[in-house]
């Protein structure tokens, strides 16, 4: 079965390389960008398939539980938009575009002066031999780095002005996860790539796993009456408990300067940190107030990039008050 | 003299041989063959070494069953193997891990790591051993290490994406191919300088010498071509053409052919003569294949199928592919010690 799955998958990996990938970079003289464009492929295919499961799995719930009724989804199809972007590899592929030249030069610098950049097997040997321990290692570290850069980005203004996209739904649905402004999604890269450069890469031999992963980052936006009580929560961020995160507003008394529950998958670093809030209510979504514009729900793709743009140069404008 | 069963390890005279019934005569051969099993290694017997890119992993493969019997994990983004000159080794090249990881050709055992070693890509000997060169792709450098003890010894910018690596017989010039800025390099190994720098066809790959040290043979991924360079001129005399994606070479062992692997899904090799600079012969091999290596009776030809997860066996009697041993995830290099030569 898995053997049988693996045949396929890989057969339609490589037609797709012979057929459609490989003709144009051979003719465009990027012949050496194969082998990267054969993985690719494979990160596309795999996001086909990581949509297609969170979709079977995810809107039956949405439609069976939902915490809230909209008479129209229309504001919804924007971020599946987003999601297709993101999950299919464009939205990474640009980030990697931009961001490779850069940290290529600053490694090779490096190099050239005998300063080898860090690798987490370097210290400790034994993730060498040990591939399950590697990643779950990898995991947590990675998870407790996206918490910092998600605190960040409710922090910094700057960087708030950007994220401010990715809250202003208020019919936050599965495909949430991926409604990003795109310069958000280039600090995130920015910060990963700083990340992989002090640690080194995470080995990439799990990419089915880390597809998993992105299920359940699917999952935490979901439309749907979802907990996983109160010990499960202590363990994996839940519907319920993201939903906070994206809350209209907070209780007296539990308002947190830039909000709560910042966990992308394990709700300790909220706990670890003083930023959780563990509500049991289904509270409703979006922004509350600033930094974009009412319509901002409702935006199309390019007029939410450019709200977010004059969000972001409101920011640099002096006597620039509030979030 | 005659050499018993053709083995330069094991001479006895033919008139001894002569003097025994002929029973006894089988039953010595086949002592005999037993003994050159155990003084030859038992490890010609059956072990291939298969690294897989993208798993981080390398597959051990039984060669008289083509069965997968255990796969081990390396390091992250290994790409290349090579043995070290004695062949007591074979060397992988961690580049994301900065690591040279040693394994024993026979077990497939770990034996040693290296570590330290900035972003090894491609890896090679210099003829004469006194130098071990290390390519980095990503980086737009060439490493010059004194095999010993691996220290640098000097380090090279050489954009851009220096990929495959060859050498002089003297071991006077490594030759790197630049795959992005489409040209060869040529580094002095003396004086670790960059002697020239020449334009070739697109995307080059794959690099070696000719059997007379006249030639460097360039496979260019771009065109579909073998290019053949006068080196010593730093001129390009030929283009001869393969298939598509034109990627890695590999002597026949008989000093003369070289097979080159044409890298693309529905990919082929072909069978390439020194002597005449053509195209001999071509076999469908799918799947990509890249790095090759033929058996010492010269009967199989193994190539790794970066884009199929398989290492393809190819019947060098019949031309047809043999069997499809599937193994992991952009397979980029596969070894064995019973083989026909590197060189």
């Amino acid at each position: 079965m898995i053997g049988a799955f693996t045949d396929g998958f890989v057969q339609l990996q490589g037609w797709l390389l012979d057929r459609v990938v490989q003709p144009v970079l051979l003719t465009l003289g990027l012949g050496s960008y194969l082998e990267m464009a054969f993985d690719g492929l494979e990160f596309f295919l795999w996001g086909i398939l990581q949509l297609a499961t969170a979709y079977v799995l995810l809107r039956p719930l949405e439609a069976l539980l939902p915490i809230e009724v909209w008479r129209d989804r229309k504001a919804v199809r924007v971020d599946v938009l987003y999601s297709l972007l993101d999950r299919l590899g464009i939205i990474p592929l640009l980030v990697f575009a931009l961001l490779a030249p850069l940290f290529v030069e600053v490694d090779s610098w490096l190099r050239f002066h005998d300063i080898l950049p860090a690798q987490l097997e370097d210290l400790f040997p034994v993730l060498e031999q040990q591939p399950l321990l590697s990643f779950a290692t990898y995991l947590i570290i990675l998870d407790f780095a996206e918490y910092w850069r998600h605190r960040l980005s409710h922090t910094l203004r700057w960087w708030w002005a950007l994220h401010a996209v990715h809250h202003s739904q208020r019919k936050m649905t599965l495909w949430t996860d991926s409604r990003n402004h795109l310069l958000d999604d280039l600090s995130s890269g920015f910060w990963f790539a700083v990340i992989a450069l002090l640690i080194g890469v995470p080995p990439g031999q799990f990419i089915g796993l880390l597809m998993a992963v992105r299920i359940v980052e699917n999952l935490s936006h979901v439309n749907a009456r979802l907990s996983f009580g109160h010990l499960g929560e202590l363990l994996l961020v839940s519907p319920r408990y993201h939903r906070w995160h994206h809350a209209l507003d907070l209780p007296a008394g539990r308002r947190y300067r830039f909000g709560c529950n910042f966990a992308i998958l394990f709700p300790v670093w909220d706990q670890l940190f003083g930023t959780q809030y563990r509500g049991q209510a289904m509270p409703s979504s979006g922004l509350s107030h600033g930094p974009l514009p009412e319509s901002a729900a409702e935006s199309g793709f390019w007029r939410q990039q450019w709200e977010g743009l004059v969000a972001l140069a409101a920011t640099f404008r002096p006597h620039t008050r509030g979030r | 003299m005659t050499f018993i069963l053709g083995h330069p390890l094991l001479p006895l005279p033919a008139v001894m041989i002569d003097c025994l019934s002929t029973s006894f005569r089988r039953l010595a051969a086949s002592l005999l063959l037993l003994l050159l099993l155990c003084v030859n290694g038992t490890a010609d017997a059956g072990l291939a070494i298969a690294l897989n890119s993208a798993d981080g992993t390398i597959s051990l493969i039984d060669t008289e069953t083509y069965t997968v019997t255990d796969k081990v994990t390396v390091c992250k983004e290994p790409h290349h193997l090579i043995p070290t000159p004695d062949e007591k080794s074979i060397i992988v090249a961690c580049a994301a891990a900065n690591q040279l990881v040693f394994f024993d050709p026979s077990t497939g055992r770990e034996q040693k790591r290296v570590r330290n070693i900035s972003d090894p890509y491609q890896l090679g000997y210099s003829p004469d051993r006194k130098w071990f060169v290390a390519t980095s792709l990503r980086l737009d450098r060439v490493d010059l290490y004194d095999p010993t003890d691996f220290t640098l010894k000097g380090r090279l910018p050489a954009p851009r994406a220096p990929s495959h690596i060859a050498f002089d017989h003297a071991s006077e010039f490594v030759f790197v191919t630049l795959q992005d800025s489409n040209e060869v390099m040529a580094i002095h190994l003396g004086t670790q300088k960059i002697a020239w720098v020449m334009p070739v066809g697109r995307t080059p790959a794959g690099i070696v010498m000719s059997p007379d040290n006249r030639y460097l043979l360039v496979a260019s991924m771009g065109e579909g071509v073998v290019e053949v360079i006068e080196w010593r001129f730093q001129k390009s005399v030929k283009k001869v053409a393969t298939d598509t994606a034109t990627h890695n070479f590999q002597p026949k062992g008989d000093r003369r052919h070289f097979f080159v692997s044409n890298r693309s899904v529905n990919g082929s090799i072909s069978l390439f003569d020194t002597r005449t600079m053509t195209v001999v012969e071509k076999y469908d091999v799918p799947g990509g294949p890249d790095d090759m290596l033929v058996r010492a009776d010269g009967k199989e030809l193994w190539a790794t199928a970066r884009f199929a997860r398989k290492v393809q066996v190819l019947d060098l009697d019949s031309k047809t592919l043999k069997v499809s041993i599937p193994v992991g995830s952009s397979p980029h290099g596969v070894f064995f010690l019973n083989h026909a030569g590197l060189r």
